[in-house]
C-alpha cells in the first residue's frame, strides 16, 4: 500500500466504512429499541406496548423451567380445561368478557390441587368485563396504547386470563369473542409438536412460536372489533393449512 | 472498451487449472457437475413451489411439503455445500504448481456427499416431509425418514470434511513453495476450510443425537431446535465467505486486480469472518419463548456487525477495480464500471451479485432487530429477502466462478456468452418482484410455510395476490438462472480441441503499482445502504405499532 | 506465516471465549452452542499450528 494513495481507498477508510451497518444502532436507539448509554428511551415499548418481560419470582434468566412459581404443563392443562368449562357457550364458542359471558356474579371456580397464590383462576366483573387476578410475582404489563379509540379504563384493567391450547390441528377454545380495549392474558401452549399461534391484525400480524408444554404468555389489547384470524405458522403436518382459529373482539 | 492486456495473474490461473493432470481435472468436472447438478433439481423443486404458492399448480395436501423439504435440502444444502467443496479445491489448485493433495481423501469427500445426497433425497421422496432440517418433531410416527435425512447430512459432513483437509493440504504445497507464503486468497481459503471442518462438527452436533434417537438407541432429542440454530447460523456465513472469496478471485483472474489495501489487511477480513461468527449468532431464535430477554437484547445488539467481513471484502473489491479504472483514465461517478469486461458473463453475475447482497442486507437488518422478530419470523417475508442472498449473490458467484474454471479445465469455451452476461439481469428482475411482493406479504402476515393461505376466506383477500406474484418473480428468476446452469454444464463436456487458457477478455485497465485515484463507489454504496436500512427499520417499527393490538410480553415457562 | 498463525489464534481465542461462556452459564441453557464453538476453537488452534511447523522456501 502506497502513502500516496487516496483516502478512499486506504485501509482506515474502508475498514471503518465497513462498520457501515452498525450504524442502525441510531434508529434502534430512537424507537427505544436498544439501550443508549447515558439515556433509557421507552418510546417503542410506550407506543407498541412491547415491554421486557421481567422474570416472575423464582423464575430463572432461561425461562424458568420448573421453577417455583412458574406454570407447568400440568398447571396449564388443568387450567385450560377450567377456563373452558367455565366459560363456553352453547354455540361451542368460548366468550370471555363478553355479553354472552357467564353472569357478572360468577364465582371463582374450585380447583383442586391448586396453587392459588401463583395462578389465581380468571373471573369476570359485574360488567360482564372480564378481568383477572394479578399473579403474586406475576408482571404486570406496561400499557400505554397508542390508539385512542382505546376505552380509558384499559390502562387500569388487570388482564383477563385466556388460555389457547395448540395441538395436530387445532385450537382449543377455536371461537373466542373477547372484548377490545381491554387487556386479555393469553396463555398458551401447544401440547405435542411446535405450532404457531399467530394473531393476523387486518394490516399485519402478530407471529407467536409455541413449543410443546412451554407456555407462552401475551398480554394483548385489542382495539378494533372484528375477527382476528388465528393461524398456526410452524410447519406442523399433513392438515397443517387448516390449522386455524377464530378471536371475534366485540 | 476494452484494451484487451492480458494479465499474469489471469493467465497464470487458467494455465494451472488447464495444465492439471487428467485425474484432478475430472475430480474438479466432477466435483463442479455435482453441484450443477443439485442446483439444476433446486431450481426445479423451487419452481414447483412457487407454482403451489401462486396458485397456479394444485398438489395434494402433503405434497408442495414435500417439494419443500426437497427444495431446501437440494438447493440449501447440497447445492450451496458440494459448489464450495468444489470452489474450494479448484481455487486451492490455482494457488499451486503440483495439483491437488491428498487428492483419495478428495475423492473419498466428493463420494461420501454423492452417497449423502442420494439418501437425503430419498428420504425426502418418500417419507413424511419433514422440510429441510429434518425437524424430528415432524418424524415421531416415522423414524425412518429421520435417520434417513439426518444420515444424509451426516455424510455431506463427512465429505465435506474430507474435501476440506485436502484443500488445506494443497493449500499448504502452494504456501510451501511460494516466497512469500500465503496470498491473501490463499488464506482465506485456508480458513474457509477450518470453517467447513468447524460446520461438520456443527451439523453432527445437530443431527447425530436425531439419528441416534430415529435408530432407537436413545430418547427423543429435546434440544433438537437449538442445536440446529447453531448449525443454520455458520450455514448463513460460509457461502457469503466463500462468495467474497471468489469475487477476489474472479476480480484478480479477470481484471489482474488485486486488493488495493494489500494482502495483510485482506487476510484479517477473512479472519475477521470467523471472528463475527460465533457472537451474531443469537438473532435466528428471537421467536424462541425460552430465550431470556437480556439475551434478546445482547443478540440484536450484537448482530448489527453481522456484516462486517462482507461488507469490508466487497469495499476492498470495488475501490480496487475503480482505483486502477480510474488510475487508467475512466471518468463519471459510475462510468469507471464501463471498463469492466462485460463480455465475459463472469463479470455480470459478480456485479449483480454485488448489488443483491446490498438489497439483501436491507432487509437482513430488520429481522435483526428482536423486537420487529414478532412482526416478521415465520414470515414469507424472511424467504422473500434471503433469496436475494441466496440466489442473487451466492448462487450467481458461484456460478460465475464455474464460467471461469470449467471452460479451462474441460477445454471447451463458454456457451454462448453474450446470452449468458443477460441473465444476471433477468435473474434480478425475478428477484425483485419476488422480494417485493414477498417481502410486503410479510408485512402483511402470510406465513412461510403454509401453502393454502385461503383459510377458508378468513385470510386478508390481498394475500393470494402477493402469492402470485411471488410465484411469477420466482419463475422469472429461476428461468434465468437455468439458463446460466445449461451454459455454464456445457462446459462439463471436454473438448476434443482444447481452447487457450487466455480466451477470456480482460479489464479496460493496466495494472502498474497502486495507483493514486479516488474510489467513490464504496462510499455511495454505504450511505445508500444505511440510508435504505434506516427506511426500511423505521418503516417496520411504524408498521408494527399502527397494527390494532398491543401485545406484551413473550414469557417461555 | 506469522500473520496468518496470530489471526488463526485470535479466531480461537474468541471461540474459546464464547464456549466458555456458554459452558459457564448454565441458565443460558444451550451447551451445544460451548460444544460448537469450543470445538472450533480445537479445530483453529490445531491449524495455527500447522501453519506455525511450514517453513518457507528461502
Amino acid at each position: 500500500m502506497s502513502d500516496s494513495q487516496h483516502v478512499t481507498t486506504r485501509r482506515a477508510f474502508i475498514g471503518t466504512l465497513g462498520f457501515g451497518g452498525v450504524a442502525l444502532y441510531g434508529a434502534w436507539a430512537a424507537y427505544g429499541a436498544a439501550p443508549l448509554p447515558f439515556f433509557h428511551s421507552r418510546a417503542f415499548e410506550k407506543d407498541n406496548g412491547i415491554t421486557p418481560h421481567q422474570p416472575q419470582a423464582g423464575e430463572g434468566p432461561g425461562g424458568g423451567h420448573g421453577a417455583a412459581g412458574s406454570m407447568t404443563p400440568d398447571d396449564f392443562l388443568r387450567r385450560h380445561e377450567e377456563f373452558m368449562a367455565r366459560f363456553r357457550q352453547p354455540d361451542g364458542s368460548v366468550a370471555v368478557g363478553s355479553a354472552e359471558a357467564p353472569p357478572a356474579h360468577a364465582t371463582q371456580l374450585p380447583v383442586a390441587g391448586h396453587d392459588m397464590h401463583a395462578m389465581p383462576p380468571p373471573h369476570v366483573d359485574q360488567g360482564g368485563h372480564g378481568t383477572a387476578q394479578r399473579d403474586a410475582g406475576g408482571t404486570a404489563p406496561m400499557h400505554t396504547p397508542s390508539h385512542g379509540s382505546a376505552p380509558a379504563h384499559s390502562q387500569e384493567a388487570q388482564p383477563t386470563d385466556l388460555y389457547l391450547l395448540a395441538y395436530r390441528f387445532g385450537f382449543a377454545p377455536d371461537d373466542i369473542r373477547i372484548n377490545s380495549g381491554q387487556p386479555y392474558r393469553f396463555r398458551m401452549m401447544a401440547s405435542d409438536i411446535t405450532h404457531g399461534a399467530s394473531l393476523q391484525l387486518g394490516r399485519g400480524s402478530r407471529i407467536i412460536r409455541l413449543r410443546p408444554n412451554v407456555v407462552v404468555e401475551q398480554t394483548i389489547v385489542f382495539h378494533r372489533p372484528g375477527p382476528v384470524l388465528v393461524y398456526c405458522t410452524t410447519y406442523c403436518g399433513p392438515a397443517h393449512d387448516a390449522m386455524k382459529a377464530r378471536i371475534l373482539v366485540a | 472498451m476494452n484494451m484487451k492486456t492480458h494479465s499474469p495473474a489471469s493467465m497464470s490461473f487458467t494455465n494451472r487449472l488447464a495444465a492439471l493432470s487428467r485425474t484432478d481435472r475430472l475430480l474438479c468436472g466432477l466435483l463442479i457437475g455435482f453441484a450443477l447438478l443439485a442446483l439444476t433439481l433446486g431450481i426445479a423443486y423451487g419452481v414447483a413451489m412457487a407454482l403451489a404458492r401462486s396458485g397456479a399448480l394444485s398438489f395434494l395436501p402433503d405434497t408442495p411439503y414435500r417439494i419443500l423439504t426437497l427444495h431446501g435440502t437440494t438447493a440449501f444444502f447440497y447445492w450451496l455445500y458440494s459448489a464450495q467443496a468444489a470452489l474450494l479445491i479448484v481455487l486451492a489448485v490455482g494457488e499451486t504448481k503440483n495439483g491437488i493433495a491428498l487428492r483419495s481423501i478428495a475423492w473419498i469427500g466428493a463420494i461420501l456427499i454423492a452417497a449423502g445426497f442420494m439418501l437425503s433425497e430419498l428420504s425426502a421422496l418418500v417419507g413424511t416431509p419433514l422440510l429441510y432440517d429434518a425437524n424430528p418433531e415432524l418424524g415421531l410416527d416415522d423414524p425412518a425418514v429421520v435417520a434417513g435425512m439426518a444420515g444424509g447430512y451426516l455424510l455431506l459432513a463427512a465429505g465435506l470434511t474430507a474435501i476440506s483437509v485436502s484443500g488445506i493440504a494443497t493449500i499448504l504445497r502452494g504456501a510451501r513453495t511460494r516466497a512469500d507464503g500465503f496470498s491473501a486468497l490463499g488464506f482465506g481459503l485456508f480458513a474457509l476450510a477450518g470453517f467447513l471442518i468447524v460446520s461438520a462438527v456443527a451439523a453432527v452436533n445437530a443431527f447425530l443425537p436425531n439419528l441416534l434417537w430415529a435408530l432407537g438407541y436413545t430418547p427423543f432429542p429435546k434440544n433438537a431446535t437449538t442445536e440446529w440454530h447453531i448449525l443454520f447460523h455458520n450455514l448463513h456465513y460460509l457461502p457469503l465467505m466463500a462468495t467474497v472469496l471468489v469475487w477476489y478471485a474472479l476480480a484478480r483472474g479477470l481484471t489482474g486486480t488485486g486488493s488495493i489495501t494489500g494482502a495483510s489487511f485482506s487476510k484479517i477480513v477473512f479472519a475477521s469472518y470467523l471472528v463475527f461468527v460465533p457472537p451474531t449468532s443469537l438473532y435466528h431464535m428471537f421467536l424462541e419463548p425460552n430465550l431470556p430477554e437480556g439475551m434478546r437484547v445482547a443478540g440484536s445488539l450484537l448482530s448489527l456487525f453481522v456484516s462486517v467481513p462482507t461488507l469490508t471484502a466487497f469495499l476492498i473489491i470495488v475501490a480496487s477495480l475503480e482505483a486502477h479504472a480510474r488510475a487508467n483514465g475512466a471518468t463519471g461517478l459510475f462510468g469507471w464500471m464501463r471498463r469492466l469486461p462485460w463480455a465475459n458473463p463472469a463479470i455480470a453475475n459478480m456485479v449483480v451479485a454485488m448489488l443483491t447482497m446490498l438489497i439483501g442486507l436491507v432487509f437482513a437488518f430488520v429481522l435483526i432487530q428482536e423486537k420487529l422478530a414478532p412482526l416478521l419470523s415465520d414470515t414469507i417475508f424472511v424467504p422473500g429477502y434471503f433469496h436475494f442472498f441466496a440466489v442473487g449473490t451466492i448462487s450467481q458467484t458461484f456460478l460465475a466462478a464455474m464460467m471461469v474454471m470449467l471452460p479451462a479445465i474441460s477445454g471447451r469455451p463458454l456457451w454462448r456468452p453474450a446470452i449468458l452476461s443477460r441473465m444476471p439481469w433477468i435473474v434480478l428482475a425475478g428477484l425483485l418482484v419476488f422480494g417485493a411482493s414477498g417481502i410486503a406479504a410479510g408485512f402483511l402476515g402470510v406465513p412461510r410455510r403454509v401453502v393454502d393461505i385461503s383459510y377458508d376466506g378468513a385470510a386478508p383477500a390481498i394475500w393470494p395476490v402477493l402469492m402470485a406474484l411471488l410465484g411469477a418473480g420466482g419463475v422469472l428468476f429461476a428461468t434465468g438462472l437455468a439458463v446460466s446452469v445449461y451454459g455454464v454444464a456445457r462446459s462439463l463436456i471436454p473438448a476434443r480441441m482444447p481452447m487457450t487458457a487466455t480466451a477470456e477478455p480482460d479489464a479496460g485497465w493496466r495494472v502498474v503499482g497502486a495507483p493514486t485515484a479516488p474510489a467513490w463507489t464504496g462510499l455511495v454504496a454505504v450511505v445508500v445502504l444505511v440510508v435504505a436500512m434506516y427506511a426500511a427499520t423505521i418503516g417496520a417499527f411504524e408498521f408494527m405499532q399502527a397494527l390494532p393490538a398491543d401485545v406484551s410480553g413473550t414469557t417461555g415457562h | 506465516m506469522k500473520q496468518e498463525t496470530l489471526l488463526l489464534i485470535g479466531v480461537a481465542i474468541v471461540w474459546f471465549v464464547l464456549a466458555a461462556v456458554y459452558a459457564f452459564a448454565p441458565s443460558l441453557g444451550m451447551p451445544g452452542y460451548a460444544r460448537v464453538w469450543g470445538a472450533g476453537a480445537v479445530v483453529f488452534l490445531i491449524l495455527a499450528a500447522v501453519l506455525g511447523t511450514i517453513k518457507r522456501p528461502t
